[in-house]
């Protein structure tokens, strides 16, 4: 990694909930750095903080305690630089691919010819071209996340968070859209934090693997991968990575 | 072309026969009602109409109008009076249901007075209604007008305030101000329940403008009823029901077509 | 940043969960609050409206006069004829029974259509036939049949209850999921038991929202009855104080029809509660 400058940096970051009238600790004093144009895998299982970390970054909640600085600055609710990619409900199924991919430059007020222009490019970059007036029902569901990444791009975000993008997908297309973020990675480079609980992705995408506990979650321990992309996911060294992460995982029933 | 023999198991021969007396069945239930009312209208105790009688009235209605309007003349005027309503109901309702469904300060203030108001049934306003107005126009299509704002109402303020939570997300993610969370986000993906509500305004707004014919009026398929009674012309009165539903019916076909014209993506799905 | 830092700048859990309560309850407070100054006001508004002339008495009564005629009518039967207590009870036994009756017959009906498809392609024709005629338009028909009284009224009211409950037993019943059934089929159920045991509870839903409309139905339904054709019950009392020129017996009656519906859904709402409480 030549390029050492911290793009954002979380400091000693907890979050806690009030369920049922009693205190429930999703995640206690998690810190971790991210380095400009870096792919960061936040590695974690089952249904615990990894979310809820991102939610923070994103802004759509406010940590119980702790900061998150961007380039240095805290951040303030939800700032424009940090994109994001859902897993679930990502599109809006009352607008057609390019209205959803240019709804980001829609809310800036952006002029029309503009932002079609804009958005076509991501759609191409995410090979749907032809697909711009159809609407999310008609898709797939690997089309519709590369929808929501294409418009997640579009809106040129300095920082991109991608939360589980492809859980609710299966094996074979999981696998096909987990080549395409990494080619679509290296055409724009942006720097990138993609929450998973599948080891195998992990390794396959990052240049560095925060690994999560379970519930009250906070980092266990954190991983550089060092090897040439695109990664050979029976590579005997990514293989040892691999072993290395599975035996000092949390399982979680 | 070679034809096939097909060789069929006894389960598949049963479900075969089974399946051509299911296509039967409607011819027969249909065949039945009619049986019926034929049985009705014979008895000489009562004086229910006949088909017959009903289909020579339609034919007499044709060349002799009644109060100087013919069959489709009654019909246009009870129509007339549901569209304005409609057209009232739908612009001041959707309004509404959107301010109470979006503020929650609004729906505070407003909310419980629009909740009294709707437990009432809106035929229970008819007389306040024309000890104010008499029985001319305005009264009843103000009738319809409440008749058929309730739904829309109703049905817009649970669409607004149960938009998705990650919908909204989305438009925090990206920046979305109030204005725009209301208009891109959270209007269209209420209008799957806001046209539940101008369904259930059409077919409201039909059936109290009908009652409200009932009551005093000089025109329309209500008013036609009503003369019928009370000129024992029950042919008339069983014609006139007839054109209710019919022009029922085809007011909730109309309405469909609306929504899918409106609502390109509600009818496209992927397999 | 160490620990000890953090440690003085928390609060307590105990301190924690107190302090977000009271902030739900100051919120909650806040807008019963508007709520009640929302009612009030109108209130207040209506009175000073007729109160200063600005609205006429003639045409429209003061929120005191319809209170007070409350009172009074409770023992007086002028000038329509009967004391409030038997117009209530009179509307209440109609509606109630039509009510009932098509729950009772209603549901079991929709739910055997939706379930057996001999039984469906025969009733089907009857009923997309029927269904658009809106039920107020069968009250001559039904007058002409059964002539003016109680029993043309309960079966205009049952009418207009039974199609909801019908067409939503039906439609929840043919929702039911496919993998639940095959569960059942696996397990060596019969058809009937399969229709007991995992139809019927699974089309619960449905079933109570129709009932709901079913309600609604038939409360409006029978006000329109009353008010075309009888000789007490509540929409029958409307219709006197608007021959008498008494806006205030019509305001009266509105109100209470209006409360009753109101104490009826809210009866609903409480039996679906318990019926449906695994739904939470």
């Amino acid at each position: 990694m030549d390029n050492e400058k911290i793009k954002l940096r979380l400091e000693h970051i907890s979050q806690s909930y009030i369920v049922n009238d009693q205190i429930f600790d999703a995640a206690v004093d998690v810190s971790m750095e991210v380095r400009d144009s870096e792919f960061l895998v936040i590695l974690g299982p089952g249904r615990c903080g990894k979310t809820i970390l991102l939610n923070m970054i994103a802004g759509l909640e406010k940590p119980a305690d702790g900061k998150i600085r961007l380039d240095g600055e805290d951040i303030q609710g939800s700032d424009e630089r940090i994109g994001m990619v859902f897993q679930k409900r990502a599109l809006m199924p009352w607008k057609t691919v390019m209205e959803n991919v240019e709804f980001g430059l829609k809310i800036k007020r952006m002029a029309k010819a503009e932002r079609r222009k804009i958005a076509r490019k991501y759609i191409d970059l995410v090979g749907l071209q032809g697909f711009e007036k159809s609407y999310p029902d008609e898709l797939s569901g690997g089309m519709k996340q590369r929808v929501s990444i294409a418009r997640a791009y579009a809106n040129n975000p300095e920082i991109l968070l991608m939360d589980e993008p492809f859980g609710a997908l299966d094996a074979q297309t999981r696998y096909a859209m987990e080549e395409e973020v990494q080619r679509i990675w290296q055409t724009e480079k942006r720097t990138v934090i993609f929450v998973t609980n599948n080891i195998e992705e992990a390794i396959y995408l990052a240049d560095k693997i925060v690994l999560l506990t379970s519930c009250p979650a906070h980092v266990k321990a954190v991983y550089d991968v060092d090897l040439p992309r695109p990664r050979n996911t029976i590579d005997p060294k990514f293989l040892q990575i691999r072993k290395k992460i599975s035996e000092n995982t949390d399982l979680a029933l | 072309m070679k034809k096939e023999k097909l060789f069929l198991s006894e389960y598949e021969h049963k479900e075969l026969f089974r399946k051509r007396i299911y296509r039967f069945l409607p011819v027969l239930s249909i065949l039945l009602l009619l049986c019926l009312w034929l049985l009705a209208s014979s008895n000489p105790m009562s004086r229910f109409p006949s088909p017959a009688g009903v289909w020579e009235r339609y034919l007499k209605i044709l060349e002799k109008p009644i109060k100087d309007l013919g069959l489709l003349g009654h019909i246009w005027a009870s129509l007339k009076r549901v569209f304005i309503a409609l057209a009232f109901a739908w612009t001041l309702g959707i309004s509404f249901g959107i301010l109470i469904g979006w503020n929650k300060k609004a729906n505070a203030i407003f909310g419980p007075i629009f909740t009294a108001f709707r437990a009432v049934p809106p035929l229970a306003w008819v007389p306040l209604v024309t000890m104010w107005f008499g029985i001319g126009e305005f009264p009843k299509v103000l009738i319809v007008f409440v008749g058929a704002l309730m739904p829309v109402v109703v049905n817009t303020q649970a669409g607004i305030s149960n938009v998705q939570r990650e919908y909204l997300d989305i438009g925090t993610i990206f920046h979305a101000n109030g204005r725009q969370m209301l208009f891109e986000i959270a209007i269209p993906s209420a209008l799957d329940a806001i046209f539940a509500g101008i369904r259930n305004s059409t077919s409201a707004g039909w059936m109290v403008v009908l009652a409200a014919e009932m009551l005093g009026g000089k025109s329309g398929v209500g008013f036609l009823i009503v003369r019928g009674m009370d000129s024992g012309d029950y042919e008339l009165c069983l014609l006139s029901m007839i054109c209710i539903g019919v022009v029922g019916y085809l007011l909730a076909i109309v309405i469909q077509l609306l929504e899918r014209i409106i609502c390109p993506w509600t009818t496209k799905k992927s397999n | 940043m160490n620990h000890s830092e953090q440690t003085v700048r928390r609060l307590t859990d105990k301190e924690r969960i107190a302090k977000v309560q009271s902030e739900k309850r100051r919120t909650a407070y806040q807008l019963t609050m508007l709520s009640i100054v929302g009612i009030l006001a109108f209130l207040l508004i209506w009175q000073l409206a007729v109160y200063s002339g600005l609205l006429s008495s003639r045409y429209v009564p003061m929120p005191s006069d319809v209170i007070r005629l409350l009172f009074e009518k409770w023992s007086d039967p002028n000038p329509d004829g009967a004391v409030l207590g038997v117009h209530i009870l009179s509307s209440l036994q109609v509606a109630l029974t039509g009510f009932f009756l098509a729950i009772i017959i209603g549901v079991p009906l929709g739910l055997l259509m939706g379930w057996f498809k001999g039984f469906d392609s025969f009733m089907r024709p009857i009923f997309e036939i029927l269904r658009p005629i809106p039920p107020v338009s069968w009250i001559p028909i039904t007058i002409i049949w059964l002539g003016l009284g109680l029993q043309a009224k309960a079966f205009i009211v049952f009418f207009s209850a039974f199609v909801p409950c019908v067409i939503n037993a039906y439609t929840g019943i043919r929702q039911t999921s496919e993998i639940l059934i095959n569960v059942g089929k696996i397990c060596g159920a019969s058809n009937f038991t399969i229709f007991r045991k995992i139809g019927i509870p699974s089309a619960m839903t449905m079933i109570f929202a129709g009932i709901r409309v079913a309600l609604g139905n038939a409360w409006a339904t029978l006000v329109a009855a009353e008010m075309l054709a009888a000789n007490a019950g509540l929409g029958y009392m409307i219709q006197q104080g608007r021959s008498f020129a008494r806006p205030d017996i019509i305001i009266l009656g509105i109100v209470i029809i209006g409360t009753l519906g109101v104490i009826f859904t809210w009866i609903l709402e409480r039996v679906e509660g318990k019926v449906l409480g695994w739904k939470k």
